[in-house]
């Protein structure tokens, strides 16, 4: 009981802080949503439940499907990337494995946006990029890498990868190096010892890397502001013109609210995935 | 030496992301501090005080960055030893956020529709013109009494400014001067629209014979049906237009006709890059000076409007950001800026001819935005 109390002290801030700055906000967002504006586009409160029958006006599917689609191919390509930069400098990194572990972070430390125009700047058809490309000869015309959904994509990749590198090389570098050994005495080649060793030993790992990089991405509206062109407006665009150029923070707030709700479902089931793994990780240890 | 264009000029060409990001931070500021509150709510009473063009203190200045000659700045400050604070906006939603928030301005530049909006809810303050000696003897007379504010009792014009297609004439010899050119095959790919659903939509009523300011559901509908026929052609959407146009990306770019000056200022072969008023006609707007009800020195701000507007001044400033202002003073400054082409002067005869979005009221403005937001998911 006494023990209790003294866990409940160290929760307070913390507490305080998720209440002023999380649910408060939330809760003006929540009333907003169901609001309207007046003549000078101020935000007012209301009973607008039209604001969330618009949501689901059949024009924004397109949208909502080309977000989520842009967001998988972010992931598979950051698993593509990270795992093995995790897997090398867990294993091999030796001491520099704090290093370069730095090198993979230091770079989110510059703002995002700033890092997205300077691949507006290589990208550009006058760009770094296809400069190179026609020194090389691989091009006399120059080629359109900027204003397509390669290069949103490829924005994402570049501004989440770290998401998906820490918690790899977080799994990995718990996880037992005799573990892969003993993969091996037991006849296991490389791929085969990965596959059954490895892999299953960082999933959640993966996991976690998964949805660090899935829900920022899924609402990202930089990248296809940046680097899209006419048609790669993602959900994160839908809301962000809502607030700032239409000035219809209402519909804004209603598509926030249903975006946070659907994110909600998959965060709910990897906290699910992770609370079963975590339960039979403690149960094989006994 | 004295290149007034050595520095970029920044008007029109929003970078919307930076100001949605730099905003989305602070939008826990914004949401408690504005929005739904109304506390700026100002009576009658307030904005019909009587004030004097005397310094009454520190300017609290709130433009466009890059949109007023600096050296007239520093000018000011010299010839009334008062300081100018200087802070920016990037949208006109940006300066009426900071207004929402309860910030405290001198000194703000709203657009003409956006004043009208201003008028509508008692922000500004009255301006009394007898205050302003070089105001009455050198307006355009269109602005005496200008649609926005009749008889310009609560803003004064400070520039003006016209929307038509930027191209590259070395690129294209297909160009009809028509709103169409965005369809043009030869600039596939090559071709912008601007990232703004007022002058989207007003080109796609324009484009189709109906009044620029329509809100008829069936005419908006099929200026959005233009929309969606002029978007396979497009590269992409974007207010931008220097640094498309500059970068070689944009050969035909939806455009504002100071920028063009902008771009030439810039660019190895400046005569490749032309500016073409549409034959469907074009936008015209107006940006104003204006002053807050609630303006802690409306003395200092009344002065410094009257001291851009001496001669002189205007016509310095005009060299420097490229736009005309309706004034005698700034027209041959314009004049000899736009000399080689004067298709990017806005002369009266435009005013009187041409047409200038208005406040479209809240249900006509939801119309529009959400017309645009629909042509741009689509």
């Amino acid at each position: 009981m006494g023990a209790g109390r003294f866990a409940g002290r160290f929760l307070l801030p913390g507490g305080i802080w998720l209440l002023f700055f999380f649910a408060f906000p939330l809760g003006i967002v929540l009333a907003i949503s169901l609001g309207t504006t007046d003549d000078l586009g101020n935000a007012l409160y209301g009973w607008f439940p039209e604001n969330y029958s618009r949501v689901f006006d059949p024009v924004f599917a397109p949208v909502l499907a080309r977000s989520v689609g842009y967001a998988v191919a972010t992931v598979a390509l950051c698993l593509l990337i990270g795992y093995p930069v995790a897997y090398y400098i867990a294993r091999f990194g030796g001491r520099h494995k704090h290093a370069l572990i730095a090198l993979v972070v230091v770079p989110t430390f510059v703002n995002y946006l700033v890092r997205t125009y300077a691949w507006v700047a290589i990208l550009s058809d006058e760009g770094l990029a296809n400069g190179i490309a026609r020194d090389i000869g691989l091009t006399t015309d120059g080629i359109q890498f900027i204003n397509t959904p390669g290069a949103v994509i490829g924005g994402l990749v570049y501004g989440y990868v770290a998401f998906m590198v820490l918690p790899v090389y977080g799994a990995l570098d718990r996880m037992d190096p005799a573990l892969i050994e003993a993969g091996k005495d037991l006849y296991g080649s490389d791929w085969s010892t990965f596959w059954h060793v490895t892999w299953p030993t960082t999933f959640q790992g993966v996991l976690a890397g998964t949805v660090l990089v899935f829900l920022p991405a899924v609402g990202d509206f930089v990248s296809a502001q940046l680097l899209g062109g006419p048609d790669t407006f993602m959900v994160g665009n839908l809301i962000q013109q809502q607030f700032f150029g239409a000035e219809n923070w209402p519909f804004g707030a209603a598509l926030t609210t249903v975006m946070m709700l659907f994110l909600m479902v998959w965060m709910v089931f990897y906290l699910r995935s992770a609370a079963r793994a975590a339960r039979e990780g403690s149960a094989a240890a006994v | 030496m004295t290149d007034p264009f050595a520095r970029p000029m920044r008007r029109r060409e929003v970078l919307r992301a930076g100001a949605g990001a730099a905003l989305g931070l602070s939008g826990l500021g914004a949401l408690t501090g504005c929005g739904v509150s109304r506390n700026q709510g100002a009576s009658t009473q307030a904005t019909e005080k009587v004030v004097k063009a005397q310094p009454d203190g520190d300017l609290v200045y709130f433009n466009w960055s890059e949109y007023l000659d600096p050296e007239l700045i520093d000018a000011f400050e010299k010839r009334y030893s008062v300081r100018v604070r200087e802070s920016n906006f990037d949208s006109m939603q940006g300066m009426m956020a900071k207004l929402r928030a309860g910030n405290r301005y001198d000194l703000i530049f709203p657009s003409s529709e956006w004043a009208d909006r201003l008028v509508g809810a008692n922000q500004l303050l009255r301006i009394d013109q007898e205050q302003l000696t070089n105001f009455g003897s050198q307006i355009y007379s269109p602005f005496r009494s200008p649609w926005y504010d009749p008889g310009a009792k609560y803003t004064i014009p400070y520039a003006l400014y016209a929307t038509g297609l930027i191209y590259r004439a070395d690129k294209l010899d297909s160009m009809t001067g028509s709103w169409n050119d965005l369809k043009n095959a030869d600039a596939k790919n090559r071709t912008y629209l601007l990232d703004d659903f007022q002058e989207a939509i007003g080109a796609g009523n324009l484009v189709n014979g109906f009044g620029l300011n329509s809100v008829d559901e069936a005419q908006v509908k099929k200026s959005e049906q233009w929309l969606l026929g002029v978007k396979p052609n497009l590269r992409g959407i974007s207010t931008d237009d220097i640094t498309n146009m500059t970068s070689g990306n944009a050969w035909i770019h939806h455009g504002w006709n100071g920028d063009v000056v902008n771009i030439r200022n810039q660019v190895e072969k400046p005569e490749n890059y032309k500016f073409v008023k549409a034959k469907e006609g074009i936008p015209l707007g107006t940006d104003t000076f204006a002053i807050p009800a609630n303006a802690p020195h409306p003395g200092t701000a009344l002065t410094f409007i009257n001291f851009i507007l001496e001669p002189e001044n205007l016509a310095k400033n005009v060299a420097y950001f490229g736009y005309p202002m309706p004034y005698d003073g700034a027209k041959s400054a314009f004049e000899d800026l736009v000399k080689d082409d004067p298709e990017i002067n806005v002369t009266t005869d435009d005013l009187e001819s041409g047409q200038q979005y208005k406040n479209l009221g809240r249900d006509g403005t939801r119309l529009w935005d959400e017309t645009w937001t629909d042509f741009k998911a689509a």
